[in-house]
């Protein structure tokens, strides 16, 4: 099992490294930096843009730069930001910690809804409940999340129920921890509404055509003639049988975790990593993009090594697999 | 008489590559020699696994030999270089087993005969019809389905189509893998007669590979036994079957069923 | 069969609505760039065939409106200056699929304004620039897609055919695009090249952005289609025969491919409209004052617009039928290779 494991493990590694180097080329390969829009106010003299590059390392060659950054990542600091003249990495994490706030949760809830939806779909394949759901997911697919974002936010603004951006309120210090609580979860409640809304539909669907492809395998009937009912075949037989598909896709929502809501933070103003991101970009402030990608990049790594992990527990056949090799 | 295909030795391994660790190695033929002579059918019987089909492909040059010789009309397929080969496959043909699987479900019958001729390149539109339809004759299939997708077959029309497709750059040597074992037994008596028509008119040389005793006796005039990547037993039909000299041959002998007039219980025997 | 006819249908449908966009010129009662200054955020006339003094016309007109006494963005109707909606008027020049030179449009009204949709800050006709904004976006979906899928193929082919280290170096490639978080990605290339470019280089940059993050699925999608083909009996008779790589490429492995392919460009299509649709709002798109579904709904990120405008949201719902025709394309793709594939099972059964 180690051997398994360990395999996945620096496979995991190797990519996140190579990530590291597509984003480290491909943000310092592109032309522009920081600084060009310094060089067009005449207050600043051109030898201070080149001390300053020089003082950033700017104009060291590629390589040489990638080393000092490889180095700065391994003591913890992931390059430093201009534009916030401070190491990267605690920049990151703030934000990260907000965006993960409203992903895990997002996730959670979608999770819940979509794993009995499907499931009860899949019981009445066919039938009007089932196509009551295909049918609403199907509408829902069809929004686009920029739609939905949009029209969430139009009816906070009419209906006054739901602050219509940011994190928390103005007068949040100074508010009881309950109430602190409360005001947090106000301000949650359109984006985790919009990422769910977005999520359920293939969520829905995949569950249900997995657990559907289930129930009509032979073994399955097989089971039924025998007269087991139907809570313990559920459980004992067919969600195992479905975990393989299903645990790669929650690999995925994992995986997502940091990356799937940028464009819902960005419209909804929740200060996570997605507007970050942007503001970075447009400022060419390199380091934090590379590192806001790298990031992202570790917890895909992360959410399919974490899928890899749960399915050889679960899958009886990649244990065997892996063992006859 | 010299021989139309010489085997020597040859030996097929087959390696398994892995990401981390050594590569696993299975020895699929281990060291086989026999001579094929022209006009004759040799078969090559044995049970699963025993490398038939290996030795088919190799054979038929679709697969590389590790080791070992294999001479042919004076060419050493087992060294012969990529552009050597491609001339030298369409004089061997292999018919394959799975007569679902071996023609192109979405072509027509007449394509799938004509695709050979096709690439080759060497005869015109009408040459190409003109041999395609005397074939589908010859095989027993009706020119008038000629324009139906194969899809449409039933399993031993499929394998006469195979046959037909086989014949068509006229070969010297047909190797039939297994051709016969998805078929019915009545389906199978009608191929088998097939075959032998076509060879005693044709003067082909066979290569029967089964694990179906009984249908290789009746065609074959030369038995050759496989177990485990090797021949254990090489001689004329009647002598094999009346004098088997290994246990291999024994037990293939004994899975053969037999129907009897009078009902035996079943501990007599 | 019944599911070649869906196929068709859904074809049928998203042709019309693809035509409607191809020829927005005529459409759209005018040129999307052209602005009206004196009439900002004019909310959509309301089309009438009964006017005030409750007489019935047969040509349906709308009013023109003016400010309401008072106050600055609220307008009202002029019941008395009714402006008729002539069919096939002549209007402003446009190039019909950029060739022909035309005059006409759908509806109009001679000298008049009519604003079926409304207007935005620079009184630009929102129908029109809806119709044309189609145009950006749509086709950037399309090359996008195409562009992906052309080199999804040939690297997937590559890989699955030739095997070895080429398959080995591919696959590790793939893997690794497949691996960076596809938007951010996007994003990051598409920020660091030139942010002020003319439209129609920043079109292409788009596509060629979109074309390279977006590759690495139909790859891995079509080495796994060519690695069983090629091992397919009927493959293998071909060598049999003395086919050359390249005629086995064509003639048998290309078509397996080719059906999966297809349902793929359905189900990547709106991915990639929708993309654009994203970097354009984001700004990082199509650049003003050229129409894009996308950046027709960036100016809904000022609070005053969002709460005030209605009708400046009503981009954001263009997509959904062409989604909705794209889902239906791909869900009735799939269930035509689902048949025959079973058509196939139980054909071979059959001795």
């Amino acid at each position: 099992m180690m051997r398994y494991l360990l395999r996945r493990l620096s496979h995991a590694l190797l990519l996140v490294f190579g990530v590291s180097i597509l984003a480290f080329l491909f943000t310092t390969l592109a032309p522009g930096n920081y600084f060009d829009e310094m060089r067009l106010n005449p207050q600043i003299a051109p030898e201070t843009l080149v001390a300053l590059r020089a003082q950033y390392q700017l104009d060291r060659p590629l390589p040489l730069r990638y080393v000092y950054w490889l180095n700065s990542v391994l003591h913890g600091q992931m390059g430093f930001s201009f534009a916030y003249n401070s190491p990267v990495a605690p920049l990151l994490l703030v934000r990260a910690k907000n965006t993960l706030l409203l992903t895990i949760t997002a996730t959670f809830l979608a999770w819940l809804i979509a794993l009995p939806l499907g499931i009860w779909s899949a019981e009445r394949l066919g039938r009007f409940p089932d196509r009551l759901i295909s049918g609403s997911t199907a509408v829902l697919l069809v929004i686009p999340d920029l739609a939905l974002a949009l029209c969430l936010l139009v009816l906070a603004v009419r209906t006054g129920w739901f602050p219509t951006g940011g994190m928390a309120s103005v007068d949040y210090p100074s508010l009881s921890p309950l109430h602190k609580i409360r005001d947090l979860a106000f301000h949650m409640t359109l984006p985790v509404a919009a990422l769910v809304l977005s999520a359920l539909p293939l969520l829905v669907r995949h569950v249900r055509a997995t657990v559907a492809e289930v129930l009509h395998a032979p073994f399955l009937l097989a089971a039924e003639g025998h007269g087991i009912p139907r809570g313990t075949l559920l459980i004992r037989y067919v969600l195992p049988a479905a975990a393989n598909p299903l645990l790669s896709l929650f690999g995925f929502s994992i995986g997502a975790l940091l990356s799937g809501s940028l464009l819902i933070e960005v419209v909804m103003s929740w200060p996570g990593l997605g507007p970050f991101l942007l503001e970075a970009i447009l400022a060419r402030d390199i380091y934090i993009v590379i590192g806001g990608v790298l990031f992202s990049t570790i917890f895909l790594a992360a959410g399919n090594f974490l899928a890899d992990i749960l399915l050889y527990w679960i899958d009886p056949r990649i244990r065997t697999e892996s063992a006859s090799r | 008489m010299e021989p139309i295909l010489k085997v020597e030795n040859l030996v097929k391994r087959y390696a398994k590559r892995n990401l981390v660790g050594a590569p696993q190695e299975f020895l699929a033929l281990d060291s086989v020699s026999f001579a094929l002579s022209a006009g004759t059918t040799l078969a090559i019987v044995g049970e699963s696994g025993s490398g038939k089909s290996t030795l088919a492909s190799c054979i038929a040059c679709l697969e590389t030999p590790t080791a070992g010789n294999l001479w042919f009309g004076g060419t050493n397929l087992a060294h012969a270089t990529e552009n050597d080969l491609r001339n030298i496959r369409p004089q061997i043909q292999l018919i394959f087993s799975d007569p679902a699987s071996s023609l192109n479900p979405r072509w027509t019958i007449l394509d799938i005969v004509v695709e050979p001729l096709v690439i080759q390149g060497k005869w015109s539109r009408n040459e190409r019809m003109t041999r395609a339809f005397s074939l589908l004759e010859r095989v027993g299939l009706s020119a008038e389905i000629a324009e139906r997708p194969a899809a449409e077959l039933s399993g031993g029309q499929r394998q006469r189509l195979a046959i037909a497709r086989a014949l068509t750059l006229e070969p010297k040597i047909l190797i039939l893998d297994e051709a016969l074992s998805a078929l019915d037994c009545s389906v199978q008596a009608q191929i088998a007669n097939l075959l032998l028509e076509l060879q005693s008119s044709l003067g082909m040389t066979f290569l029967f590979i089964s694990h179906d005793f009984a249908l290789a006796a009746h065609l074959a005039d030369e038995i050759a036994v496989m177990s485990h990547g090797k021949i254990v037993e090489h001689g004329p039909t009647a002598k094999i079957l009346r004098t088997p000299a290994s246990e291999a041959t024994r037990q293939l002998l004994a899975a053969v069923p037999q129907i009897s007039r009078s009902p035996q219980p079943a501990a007599q025997r | 069969m019944i599911r070649r006819r869906n196929v068709r249908l859904w074809l049928l449908i998203l042709g019309i609505l693809h035509g409607i966009i191809l020829c927005a010129g005529f459409f759209a009662p005018y040129d999307p760039i052209q602005q009206d200054r004196k009439n900002p955020y004019l909310p959509p006339m309301r089309v009438h065939f009964v006017d005030a003094g409750r007489h019935l016309h047969l040509r349906p007109f709308v009013y023109a409106v003016q400010l309401r006494p008072g106050s600055f963005d609220q307008y009202v109707e002029d019941t008395t200056q009714p402006r008729p909606l002539k069919f096939f008027a002549s209007g402003d020049r446009y190039r019909l699929f950029g060739l022909f030179q035309s005059r006409f449009h759908l509806f109009g009204a001679d000298n008049e304004r009519i604003y079926l949709v409304g207007t935005d800050a620079f009184g630009r006709d929102q129908l029109s620039r809806l119709l044309f904004g189609g145009q950006a976006s749509l086709l950037a979906g399309l090359l996008g897609a195409g562009l992906t899928l052309l080199i999804g193929w040939c690297i997937g082919a590559v890989a699955g055919y030739f095997g070895g280290w080429r398959d080995d170096v591919l696959m590790r490639l793939t893997e690794l695009f497949l691996a960076l978080p596809w938007l951010y990605l996007l994003f990051a290339i598409r920020a660091f090249l030139p942010l002020t470019v003319n439209p129609l280089h920043a079109f292409f940059l788009i596509v060629a952005v979109l074309a390279g993050v977006g590759w690495a699925r139909p790859a891995r999608l079509v080495r796994g289609i060519v690695l069983s083909a090629k091992e397919r009996d009927f493959v293998r008779a071909a060598r049999g025969f003395g086919a050359s790589n390249f005629y086995l490429l064509r003639r048998h492995i290309l078509p397996e491919a080719s059906s999966v392919l297809l349902t793929q460009s359905a189900i990547l299509i709106p991915q990639f409209v929708l993309a654009e649709m994203t970097l354009s709002f984001l700004g990082l798109g199509v650049p003003e004052p050229v129409p894009s579904w996308g950046n027709l709904l960036s100016n809904l990120q000022q609070y005053s617009v969002l709460v005030s405008y209605w009708w400046m949201y009503l981009p954001a719902l263009a997509m959904v039928p062409f989604f909705l025709g794209y889902l239906g394309l791909a869900s009735a793709l799939q269930e035509r290779s689902n048949a025959y594939k079973i058509e196939r099972r139980s054909l071979g059964s059959l001795a």
